[in-house]
């Protein structure tokens, strides 16, 4: 069990660095909203499934899977409402001049 | 689980780097969401390694703060955010 949640954990850790990799190389608003959401979602998920079956049936477990839950929540809102921003601020922009 | 608590840190400072240059403010917003997010899987990690129970209640903090911060920043950049 040890084994394969080291496993996972080093797949999460792969796709954080392919996110911030994007992050840092992309040049667009969008193109970094993307790199962020898509990528921080399956990394961060992924290292907390892996933390969650580190050490099973003990009193972590409930908390992490409300944290688990909270992120994968949370995350796409959060993308979703940066997008809409740069959005509409662009839209206003470019109608005003 | 030290190396990956290291690597995490270690992306959280690759995306300092765009919350420092960034161009636009959103572009800021994005790297600060996304930092706060590493930071807290890189508490749980340090919880699970070290096994206090306490850091968890932080983390969960954290993460819920971070996420009513990061919509209210957005919603006011797009009602002009303060330069109008």
């Amino acid at each position: 069990m040890t084994i394969f949640s080291f496993i996972l954990m080093g797949l999460g850790v792969a796709f954080v660095f392919v996110g911030s990799l994007g992050i840092l190389r992309l040049r667009d608003v969008y193109s970094r909203l993307q790199a962020s959401g898509v990528s921080d979602n399956a990394g961060l998920g992924l290292i907390l499934i892996g933390l969650i079956l580190y050490s099973p049936w003990s009193a972590h477990d409930i908390t992490l899977l409300l944290l688990l839950v909270l992120i994968l929540v949370t995350n796409p809102i959060v993308t979703h409402s940066i997008a809409r921003s740069a959005f509409v601020q662009r839209q206003r922009q470019e109608t005003d001049t | 689980m030290w190396i990956v608590e290291a690597l995490v840190l270690l992306s959280v400072a690759f995306v300092l780097v765009l919350l420092w240059r960034g161009p636009t403010p959103w572009d800021r917003l994005i790297a600060y969401n996304t930092a706060s997010t590493r930071v807290v899987v890189a508490i749980c990690i340090v919880s699970v390694a070290t096994g206090k129970t306490v850091y968890l209640d932080v983390a969960v903090g954290y993460a819920a703060l971070s996420f009513l911060g990061v919509v209210i920043i957005s919603r006011f950049l797009e009602r002009g955010g303060g330069h109008r």
